[in-house]
């Protein structure tokens, strides 16, 4: 209230000089012997005139430019309240388009930019081994052997810090729990920067077997299971059925890599709940396990590529002690650990950014279209405005504010959208986005929006801004606004307008028709195993009540016996880890002719294949094809295996699959009684199809009694009812345990599929925005010239012109801009396919399903668009055409 | 300029200004008297001048403007600037042909 207040008082002020100034000539004048009228007129003519000079005045106070934005602010609010509809269908596309860029840039900022919670985040690196050979997987973890010697020597790093994944079954104080966790090197908390919230941690001589074990427990298992209790430290918690000390609770920030981000084989828990010192046995240290992750701390100042060559020397040194003549040259490489965080999303998450760019753009040109209809509609009383004073940089100005305000409200609207996309963003999209990402808005991407919705405005309001300004406003006046910006040029440019729209949305919908076309071939691949109908159940029989042996083997069988029992179960086995998930722990061998003697020497020539055990029925309930030979029986008398069909073509490549089995081999020793193929089966591939897995190597439950073993039950009907049934089963058998989720194979499948769907999801629903904002923007260009030219079309029908002929003519113009962006828009589109190859499968970059389908629905949409304001056309009564101003 | 010269003599308002700059001038500046107030409120919004209300010797209340100690020096600043420019064209002028 004061600032009008203080105008008034200076308007007032300014009024009295001004009046004195007067009254002193007329004074004068008088003097002289005028009459008063006399004077008075002199006095004015003088003085020029009063109200020009008052304005003079007024610009030379400081703050005139805020009142004239103010002025502004409030013209634009009054002319915005007086066409409602108009700002409501603005700020709705706006806020469309700026809520899902903040959404995703929130994502992107929070997954790419934001720094990590390690202090020494950008020295860190995970280090991986190239293998000379692609013998299944391209590259491979480290071995605990290159922990110790590189802790040892003296390099580049600061610091080396190993982990590897572990899996425990909790039991006493109440329900047996399965946890996630990892053994790691003493140093690891302190190596990534965090403090322990409770307790010491470990120290350095418990990394040696056999001392009473410890572990670290993290913050949200401290607090749910033992209500935050800070007795626990020091106490002892039956893990496995072995009590261990614990030592410390980790902070409820940790961040350490879960699931498969460290390595593509290391399968952490989606949730790492216990940290126990790694052991490793002599026997351990003897052999060839490459299963451990291995973190590196650069030294401030070193160079990455430094280190890397030292690593990478002692690496080839300790094989050729080994193995002297070693020929290949194994290469390290150092991966930032930003990397390890966000390299399996960044490319989708970056992909769905520009698919969100796109739709604001369209949403922008459908504004600026909007925009430029309205100043039409207007131009008659802008040339008034300018003829009656108003300067054309006020008026511009004015026009801007309008567009501004409007992308303001957009932009503030766009946020409130997107809090609530973020959280569904990061609720529904893949597991790697909640790792690093909160569910809502951060700071950043505020910013972000109030820059976009500055930058949309002034992109809206520019177009319409600079037409008024190359207007001459006599022109505009002579014309009455009919034609003025309405014309050829600006009818041209509003097309313009529509063909970029439409461009861009083409190029959207067939990148969405690419990845939905291959989610869809994704989801009906044949993976080798049966999806449909499937119940699946982790079983942790880890406890040392299980021991390796029988014992676990006669639960098993037992477990099985009971489970085909119920009703509705076709048939059941178990397999250690589901092939579905790549990234189960499962023991990877190198495989080996009964002939070779040495393994260091063949190692790297021979493939290396997933070991699991199965029970025969596995085979049955999994669905699996058999190529050659036989399933196994419920008793194998000699060491026997089903391989699969890709083993068995590269390991005996000469040979047909019928004459392989029978054939013997061994893997991971070069002693021992070897094994003999018993049947060859279809390979198996992961559920999400990113990748091949490496050849299976099936051994029967009784001759090799894996780890981790998952129950599947084939089912006749819906599986899910089944899983109760399946629980209380379980829980009869063994009360301690732990059963974590029941799963049907379809909802892990789509778990695995997550990324895809996710990139899939998001960017058919920008597609289908942007075709309706672009059915919008076709219809309102037609409509509006339409009633541009209600005249000449009823004069047309006047002298006879048939509605099929106006409707030609309607169509001419509607469509004529639709088909140009639809042929930039293909043109466009085939480069976008090419960057998006890596994400395809299935089909190729230039989908003709893809790019027909989208040609169809884009056109059928046109042509929708542009039949209702063409019937309108059509049945024009030529009367009150004519007379229509 | 001139403006600033009339106002630092004493405080005067805005017809004084007029006045004194005719009669100074002789009558061969001729002023716009409209086109006055707007500069005045320049020179005010720039701290050049400051105002104050005052009663004339006829009992009316008016705007008297005096220049500020900104003002002042921008006066000596403007005032050596101009006789440079004047002592340049005269040298020019005065040279023989």
């Amino acid at each position: 209230m004061r600032i009008p207040l203080r105008r008034r008082n200076w308007e007032r002020s300014m009024d009295t000089e001004l009046r004195f100034h007067l009254d002193q000539q007329i004074n004068e004048y008088m003097g002289r012997g005028l009459s008063r009228a006399e004077a008075e007129r002199r006095a004015r003519q003088e003085f020029g005139t009063l109200e020009l000079a008052k304005d003079e005045c007024r610009d030379q106070r400081s703050t005139e430019w805020l009142n004239h934005g103010l002025r502004d602010v409030r013209h634009a609010c009054r002319s915005l309240r007086k066409s409602p509809g108009f700002a409501a269908a603005v700020i709705a596309t706006l806020a469309l388009g700026i809520g899902a860029n903040t959404a995703v840039f929130s994502l992107i900022y929070s997954v790419l930019l934001k720094p990590l919670p390690y202090p020494a985040a950008d020295r860190i690196f995970a280090v991986e081994t190239l293998l000379p050979r692609q013998n299944g997987f391209s590259s491979s973890p480290m071995r605990v052997q290159d922990y110790l010697a590189w802790r040892k020597a003296n390099t580049a790093f600061e610091s080396v810090a190993a982990l590897t994944p572990a899996q425990w079954n909790l039991t006493g104080d109440g329900e047996p729990e399965r946890l996630g966790g990892a053994l790691v090197s003493a140093n690891f908390f302190t190596f990534l920067g965090a403090t322990l919230e409770l307790g010491h941690g470990f120290t350095a001589d418990e990394e040696t077997p056999g001392k009473q074990p410890v572990v670290v427990i993290s913050d949200s298992l401290w607090r749910r299971r033992y209500s935050a209790d800070p007795a626990l430290i020091g106490k002892t918690i039956m893990l496995n059925a072995v009590p261990r000390v614990v030592a410390g609770i980790a902070p409820p920030s940790l961040l350490v890599p879960t699931g498969t981000l460290l390595h593509s084989t290391l399968a952490f828990a989606p949730r790492v709940d216990v940290w126990q010192p790694i052991a490793p046995t002599s026997e351990e240290l003897q052999g060839e396990n490459w299963n451990y992750g291995i973190l590196v701390c650069l030294r401030d100042g070193e160079i990455a590529e430094r280190g890397r060559q030292q690593l990478q020397a002692m690496l080839n040194g300790s094989i050729r002690a080994a193995v002297p003549d070693f020929k290949d040259e194994l290469t390290t490489r150092l991966v930032p650990i930003r990397e390890i965080y966000s390299s399996k999303v960044r490319l989708r998450l970056l992909l769905i950014f520009a698919a969100s760019g796109l739709l604001l753009l369209i949403a922008c040109t459908n504004i600026a279209n909007l925009f430029l209809a309205r100043v039409a509609g207007r131009s008659t009383e802008l040339a008034t405005r300018v003829a009656l004073g108003a300067g054309r940089a006020r008026i511009v100005s004015h026009l801007l504010m309008e567009s501004l305000l409007l992308a303001t409200l957009g932009g503030a609207a766009g946020a409130i959208a997107a809090q609530s996309g973020v959280s569904l963003l990061v609720a529904y999209g893949p597991a790697e986005l909640g790792i690093l990402s909160a569910p809502s808005l951060n700071l950043a991407a505020l910013w972000f929006t109030l820059a976009v919705s500055l930058t949309t405005g002034l992109i809206c309001g520019a177009l319409p801004a600079v037409a008024v300004w190359r207007k001459d406003p006599a022109a505009v006046l002579q014309d009455a606004g009919r034609n003025a910006l309405g014309g050829r040029g600006a009818m041209r440019l509003r097309q313009g307008l529509v063909a970029v729209e439409v461009a861009l949305g083409t190029a959207l919908l067939i990148s969405a028709g690419l990845l939905l076309h291959t989610f869809v071939n994704v989801m009906a691949a044949d993976r080798g195993y049966a999806v449909e109908r499937i119940l699946s159940v982790d079983l942790g029989l880890f406890d040392a009540r299980y021991g390796p042996g029988p014992r676990r083997v006669a639960f098993c069988r037992e477990l099985i016996q009971r489970i085909q029992t119920l009703p509705g179960v076709q048939a059941a086995g178990v397999i250690g880890g589901l092939p579905v998930n790549s990234g189960t722990s499962v023991t990877s061998q190198t495989i080996l002719y009964v002939t070779d003697t040495n393994l260091p020497a063949v190692a790297m020539e021979r493939p290396v294949a997933l070991i699991r055990s199965v029970t025969p029925g596995y085979f049955a309930a999994s669905g699996v094809t058999l190529r050659a030979g036989r399933f196994f029986d419920e008793t194998e008398p000699v060491p026997a295996a089903i391989i699969s069909e890709s083993l068995a073509k590269r390991f005996w490549p000469a040979e047909s699959l019928s004459a392989i089995v029978g054939h013997p081999f061994r893997y991971g020793d070069t002693n021992g009684p070897p094994v003999t193929v018993a049947g060859i089966v279809a390979d198996a591939r992961p559920g999400a199809l990113d990748r091949e897995l490496p050849p299976q190597v099936y051994r029967p439950q009784s001759q090799r009694a894996g780890g981790a073993m998952s129950l599947v039950v084939k089912t006749a009907q819906e599986p899910g009812g089944l899983a109760s049934a399946v629980r209380a089963e379980i829980r009869k058998m063994d009360p301690n345990l732990p059963i974590p989720a029941i799963r049907t194979m379809r909802e892990i499948l789509s778990r695995t599929v997550a990324e895809r769907r996710f990139q899939m999801a998001l960017t058919v629903l920008f597609a289908l925005t942007a075709l309706c904002l672009g059915a919008v923007g076709i219809y309102g260009v037609v409509s509006y010239s339409i009633a541009c030219r209600t005249r000449d079309i009823g004069l047309r029908i006047a002298l006879g012109a048939l509605p099929g002929d106006v409707m030609c003519w309607v169509f001419a113009i509607g469509l004529r801009p639709v088909l140009a962006g639809l042929v930039a828009g293909l043109f466009l589109a085939t480069a976008i396919g090419r960057a998006l190859r890596g994400l395809l499968y299935g089909i190729a970059p230039t989908d003709p399903v893809s790019f027909g389908l989208v040609t169809l629905i884009l056109l059928t949409t046109a042509i929708i668009a542009c039949y209702l304001p063409a019937r309108r056309a059509a049945q024009l009564d030529p009367t009150i055409a004519l007379r229509h101003e | 300029m001139l403006i600033l010269k009339v106002a630092a003599l004493e405080p005067i308002h805005g017809y004084a200004i007029v006045q004194r700059l005719q009669q100074i001038s002789k009558d061969a500046l001729q002023i716009r008297q409209g086109s006055l107030y707007p500069a005045l409120y320049r020179l005010e919004s720039r701290g050049w001048l400051k105002a104050e209300w005052k009663t004339t010797e006829g009992g009316r209340e008016a705007k008297f403007y005096s220049l500020t100690r900104e003002g002042r020096r921008q006066l000596e600043s403007e005032t050596a600037g101009w006789k440079r420019l004047c002592d340049a064209i005269s040298l020019v002028l005065e040279t023989p042909e």
